[in-house]
């Protein structure tokens, strides 16, 4: 059984007063322990599937399961309780609370999960230290490289040890060298740990690392390398 | 979670130093301006207070004409009334009653050396010599010139008088004067004491209520024993005023109102006043004051928790991409509503402390001047620090800062994950 099901999603925005429909009846599966690169133009619908596969937000119409649930049938605090605990998030501008240490970034989810004080401050520094910044753990976002935010952003998703990371253009404010070693971290994720990890990116390169490749276009899947053409 | 939520939000605002303490400058204003002028109230209050129980003591109180206190038509004059003073004495729970009572009487004094009496009418004082030895907080302290004396129990036949009057009869201790009353009544009254004559600043000295009974301040009068009247003037239907004190043990008030039962019941038309009354007199009066200092404080405390509304706001605005990534990282509304309320509650809280400790320091200063200038009613203007105030203040304080961050919290923690995320 997929760990992601999205049969028949469509997803309108209301733009002012147009509606701009994003998705149009886009079907994917996804399995546990699968590297996905979710690929296309500005404008294909990458970002809007990321934020319901990332139960940020709910499909218009059609069906999203995660582990068999389906989004819309959800209440908003099973939303949350999802978000905090099976799915991490990585953004391309890293998107980390500038008044926090990285210590502190990496333990805001398990704060919210209502983790103890000792546990976390543990957890946090096995994290920070499996992504290579052991000695950097009291520094502030804006005392660290793009690399290094970046690298705080991913123990950060891995807070509380979700199934799911989701990573939307996680090289995106990268050089190439710095992206490359990003990549390969997130790469690692699902070797080593079995995480299931989807990105989102317009990097050829970034794609090299995942296993299957799904390129979107005017919000339906053009191409599933897993599958071929939809 | 609350302390992890109180460490955010410190951190929050410690981030944003110049505008936080901006923000709490204005609550800052709005508590000191509260706890000064309320402090400086309450110690009004208790000076007040206090000065009104050194006269009275917790076991005294005061009878008097049933229409002379809080406003009758004689504008709380010292209006005259019967009493049976052996009845009041008599009262369960009453230690020692003593009256004062006055009339005009028929004077006459030592010839002159052609033989001649200076005579006429003045005012005759009847006091009860208890009201000398227990009730001396009330008449002040009485100064007879040397070679005199007080009144003493048992004394019947005697009189004491104002030295200006002493002068005009020519009469001196070991003389006598003849007091005529009603009807055929008159005594040879013998001269035991002349009163000090008063002396320039007796206005500064501390009079209590007894400079206020007699109409001695014209240096006219002529005081004899209580019982004394009795026999120029038959049975006192001419009081002025009366003090008693209740035996110990006895609760003040409930003996108070037994003699004002006994006696209206024999035809006197009395009421009592005790320290309890008083002092709800006062207190009645300067809460008002209090109160009406107090919301002028206040609407510079709006003013500060409409800053802190303000600033929170912009926050909200400022930080919606973080609210959008504290929702993605697993955060409840719930969870960022706590944040904004107690970020905003503890900027309205250190405006609380800072403001308390300014608005203390400053009814301090105050009191000090005003204290170095002149005295307050014959006194040390007092400084009440109360506690009960500083801790409703610091509550108050948390409160005005939570709610006026109540808006911007609900709005933050509204806030669409995917708009907020999305949001530059």
């Amino acid at each position: 059984m997929p760990l992601l099901e999205l049969s028949g999603v469509t997803k309108d925005y209301q733009l002012g007063k147009t509606t701009v429909r994003a998705l149009r009846g886009l079907d994917l599966e996804i399995r546990s322990g699968e590297v996905v690169a979710i690929m296309g133009p500005s404008g294909s619908g990458k970002s809007t599937l990321m934020h319901i596969l990332g139960a940020l937000d709910r499909p218009t119409k059609g069906n999203a399961l995660i582990d068999a649930s389906d989004l819309a049938e959800m209440k908003e605090r099973q939303l949350v309780t999802l978000r905090g605990k099976r799915i991490g998030f990585v953004f391309q501008t890293f998107n980390l609370i500038q008044t926090l240490s990285a210590q502190r970034n990496v333990e805001l989810p398990m704060i919210f999960q209502g983790v103890s004080g000792g546990e976390r401050h543990r957890r946090a520094s096995a994290l920070l230290e499996k992504v290579g910044l052991g000695d950097r753990v009291r520094h502030r976002p804006n005392e660290l490289s793009g690399g290094e935010r970046q690298r705080v952003a991913i123990a950060r998703a891995l807070a509380n040890d979700p199934e799911i990371i989701l990573a939307d253009e996680p090289t995106g404010n990268l050089d190439t060298e710095t992206g490359n070693a990003i990549l390969a971290l997130l790469k690692n994720l699902s070797a080593q740990d079995g995480k299931t990890v989807i990105l989102v990116t317009h990097d050829p390169e970034a794609a090299e690392i995942a296993d299957r490749t799904v390129r979107l276009r005017d919000g339906c899947v053009q191409f599933d390398s897993a599958g071929g053409v939809a | 979670m609350f302390f992890e939520f109180l460490r955010l939000a410190g951190q929050s605002i410690a981030h944003r130093k110049l505008r936080s303490w901006l923000t709490i400058i204005g609550v800052v204003i709005g508590i000191a301006a509260v706890v000064g002028l309320m402090t400086i109230g309450y110690g009004f209050q208790k000076t007040i207070d206090d000065q009104v129980s050194q006269v009275f003591g917790v076991d005294t109180f005061v009878v008097v004409n049933e229409g002379s206190f809080g406003g009758g038509p004689h504008g709380g004059s010292a209006d005259e009334y019967a009493l049976d003073l052996a009845l009041l004495n008599s009262v369960e729970g009453v230690k020692v009653a003593a009256a004062l009572r006055e009339r005009t009487g028929f004077v006459q004094g030592q010839p002159d050396e052609n033989g001649e009496r200076l005579q006429g009418f003045l005012p005759v004082l009847g006091l009860s010599p208890e009201l000398l030895t227990d009730f001396e907080s009330f008449t002040g302290e009485l100064e007879v010139m040397p070679s005199g004396r007080l009144f003493e129990p048992g004394d019947v036949e005697v009189a004491i008088l104002d030295y200006e009057i002493s002068q005009r009869l020519r009469v001196g201790v070991g003389d006598t004067v003849l007091v005529a009353g009603d009807g055929s009544n008159e005594l040879n009254l013998t001269i035991i004491g002349i009163m000090a004559p008063p002396e320039e600043d007796a206005s500064e000295r501390e009079g209590g209520f007894g400079a206020s009974f007699s109409s001695s301040s014209e240096g006219d009068t002529i005081s004899v024993p209580y019982d004394t009247m009795d026999l120029l003037w038959g049975p006192a239907d001419d009081v002025l005023v009366t003090l008693v004190r209740t035996e110990p043990g006895y609760d003040v008030d409930e003996v108070a109102d037994r003699a004002e039962e006994t006696l209206n019941d024999q035809g006197s038309e009395i009421m009592t006043i005790t320290y309890g009354d008083i002092s709800n007199q006062i207190g009645t009066i300067t809460n008002v004051i209090n109160m009406v200092l107090a919301g002028i404080a206040a609407i510079s405390l709006l003013v500060g928790g409409v800053g802190v509304m303000n600033t929170m706001f912009t926050s909200v605005l400022e930080r919606t991409k973080e609210i959008g990534v504290m929702k993605a990282v697993g955060a409840k509304n719930s969870h960022v509503l706590s944040i904004f309320l107690i970020e905003s509650g503890m900027m309205g809280f250190v405006g609380g402390v800072v403001g308390s400790v300014f608005g203390g320091g400053l009814a301090a200063g105050l009191t000090w001047l005003l204290n170095q200038s002149e005295s307050f009613m014959g006194g040390e203007l007092l400084f009440v620090l109360r506690w009960d105030l500083i801790a409703f203040t610091l509550l108050g304080s948390f409160a005005i800062g939570a709610l006026a961050g109540f808006f911007p919290a609900l709005r933050a923690s509204r806030l669409p994950v995917v708009d907020a995320l999305r949001y530059e």
